[in-house]
């Protein structure tokens, strides 16, 4: 991050009153970056086109909420939407999308399919079941697509956790307010687990079966 | 027939084919994945001498999601949901030529409310996606009001949509044996109000881009595409249409409605992108046309003639079908062994072959041209990937 902000907690903190004066510069800066993302222009699917109504059309219209200056270059942007699916070609282009964003960079997961897969979660032999795989992910929005709502919502959920979020103490860490409880007795690597086995279970098909089956259609499909 | 294939390395080492004695060296720009213009994640190479394109290699699977495959883990009725994410702004489309060619092959009945509300309902997407296409073309020209009016517009339809299926982008509406729902109380109304709505709203669309001198000066004699290129190149729908073909399955192949209905098939004379942007113009026009004769003539009847959760089993056998979507032929071959899973799916989508024709549009023209032929083939870039 900046030179001043790097510096700063250095020179304060030692002033009389210097911790209360670090506060309310964490509030100000954070109240500025949580009121002026540039998001990057970027969509690989259908979810892409609700994000294009949100941003675009009149009913929705981001700029009132201090978002509209989309951009083209990741270096000029510091909003990651991932709005569509991610497959494993794609992937790499992600991560190196999401690195040379500019720091603090945030990210929101908009569909199921940046969540989970979504639709091709199971018998897909392509897809990045959640984008999280590759980078980290701020807010998720559910939904196949996401109503422009559900989009704000993210979007002032964003919002707030940047507000409560960051302190130039520690640059670069940042609090969550907002957490989802998993059920008693079960952990991530449970989950995990689970979602293992019945992918590997998933993408067993019998191959000489298979082709014993395919070779009268294939007669049949000459003549077509 | 011997296919010249020639690997992306050999034309980099390849001799220069520049004529000119001012002609540059040639040099690689890398367009995309991730680019404004390419709507999605495709990628371009261009190989330019100067500002002049020599030649535009699509690079694709970038949103490869295996769909096909996936199709044959499922019944058709599973089958239904997933060509929605195709081409995302043809849902409906999609959806029926899934549906057509299971109830073609399994001999299902349907009536004549069924048909006609799938004929309005896919009129009024084709209406919604060139109304999107019209927005981006004009970003992507430069000119950024058209987006606003063209979303904003797109949006009534949104509205429609949303009181009967349930849903804004991807519908999972039509399905074999009948339509998911029956058509909102409302249906009729809204339509109307719509139809009263937008038509006074064309006028403005005109005003803006249509009769701009700008626009036409930008569009004329760029990004031409011959008759017979389009056809030996698969084109299909506006593009092919543009070139001047009067090519349209609701004219020659009429499934639904469209026998019963009465609409005209524009085509232009040059195939540049001026007639590419004035076909999907007026073809706005005949959806209008065509959903106003519908809309006071829905039959009465069933909307489901099967039982939802009923099986379907498809005779053993090689079964086709196509539609018109918005973009062009969209064709589902269905591979079936008689059991109620599909052994192979394969779909023939439009945008693939129209995206193909890039290389004969911009190849020899300026690189200031290359995003206004792109974004005037209306590329939804999952149908190519799928
Ligand atoms: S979540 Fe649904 S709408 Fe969004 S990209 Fe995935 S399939 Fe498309």
């Amino acid at each position: 991050m900046g030179v001043i902000t790097d510096n700063l907690p250095g020179v304060l903190e030692p002033l009389p009153g210097g911790s209360v004066l670090v506060t309310a510069v964490d509030q100000l800066i954070n109240w500025s970056r949580s009121n002026s993302l540039w998001p990057l222009t970027f969509g690989t699917s259908c979810c892409a086109i609700e994000m294009m109504m949100a941003t675009g059309a009149a009913r929705h219209d981001m700029a009132r909420f201090g978002a509209e200056v989309a951009r083209p270059s990741p270096r000029q942007a510091d909003l990651l939407v991932i709005a569509g699916t991610i497959v494993k070609r794609m992937a790499p282009r992600l991560r190196t999308l999401y690195e040379q964003m500019a720091e603090p960079r945030y990210v929101m997961a908009t569909g199921s399919c940046a969540i989970c897969g979504g639709p091709f979660m199971y018998h897909s032999y392509t897809t990045i079941r959640g984008a999280d795989e590759i980078i980290p992910v701020d807010v998720y929005v559910p939904g196949c697509p996401p109503r422009p709502e559900a989009f704000f919502y993210g979007l002032l959920t964003l919002q707030k956790m940047i507000r409560e979020g960051e302190s130039i103490r520690h640059p670069g860490e940042r609090r969550r307010p907002v957490l989802a409880a998993l059920p008693e007795g079960m952990t991530l690597d449970d989950i995990r687990k689970e979602m293992q086995d019945l992918l590997s279970h998933d993408a067993n098909v019998n191959m000489t079966e298979a082709a014993a089956e395919g070779a009268h259609y294939s007669a049949e499909l000459k003549d077509f | 027939m011997s296919v010249h294939v020639s690997t992306l390395q050999a034309r980099i080492s390849g001799e220069s084919t520049a004529s000119s004695p001012l002609s540059t060296e040639e040099y690689f720009v890398n367009m995309g994945p991730q680019h404004p213009s390419t709507h999605g994640v495709l990628r371009l190479v261009l190989r330019l001498d100067g500002e002049t394109v020599r030649e535009v290699v699509p690079v694709l699977g970038y949103i490869h999601r295996g769909i096909e495959k996936m199709g044959e883990h499922g019944n058709y009725r599973q089958f239904v949901h997933l060509v929605d994410r195709m081409d995302y702004l043809s849902a409906l489309a999609n959806n029926w030529a899934v549906t057509m060619v299971v109830e073609k092959a399994a001999k299902m009945e349907t009536n004549d409310r069924i048909q006609a509300i799938r004929t309005l309902v896919c009129e009024l997407q084709r209406i919604q996606s060139h109304q999107l296409w019209w927005g981006v073309f004009g970003m992507d020209l430069g000119a950024f009001t058209p987006f606003f009016y063209g979303l904003r517009d797109r949006e009534q339809i949104c509205d429609i949509f949303e009181k009967t299926i349930g849903a804004r982008l991807t519908m999972n509406y039509i399905q074999p044996g009948g339509v998911m729902y029956d058509i909102h109380p409302d249906f009729v109304k809204d339509v109307k109000a719509f139809l009263t709505y937008f038509k006074s709203k064309m006028p403005e669309y005109d005003a803006l881009m249509t009769e701009n001198v700008i626009i036409q000066e930008r569009l004329r004699g760029i990004g031409k595409l011959s008759a017979e290129r389009a056809i030996a190149l698969g084109a299909t729908g506006p593009v092919l249409r543009a070139s001047g073909v009067a090519h349209d399955l609701r004219k020659s192949e009429p499934y639904g409605l469209y026998s019963q209905v009465d609409f005209d098939v524009p085509v232009g004379t040059t195939g540049d992108c001026w007639d590419r942007y004035w076909v999907r113009m007026e073809e706005m026009r005949q959806s209008v046309r065509i959903v106003e004769q519908l809309i006071d003539n829905i039959p009465e009847g069933k909307t489901f003639l099967v039982k939802p959760a009923a099986k379907i089993k498809v005779p053993a056998g090689v079964h086709y079908s196509h539609v018109e979507t918005a973009r062009g032929v969209l064709g589902v071959l269905l591979v079936s062994n008689g059991k109620d899973a599909p052994y192979r799916i394969h779909c023939r989508t439009p945008n693939f072959n129209n995206l193909w024709c890039i290389g004969e549009m911009a190849t020899g023209g300026r690189i200031g041209d290359l995003v206004a032929t792109l974004s005037s083939i209306d590329i939804v870039v999952p149908d190519i990937d799928r």
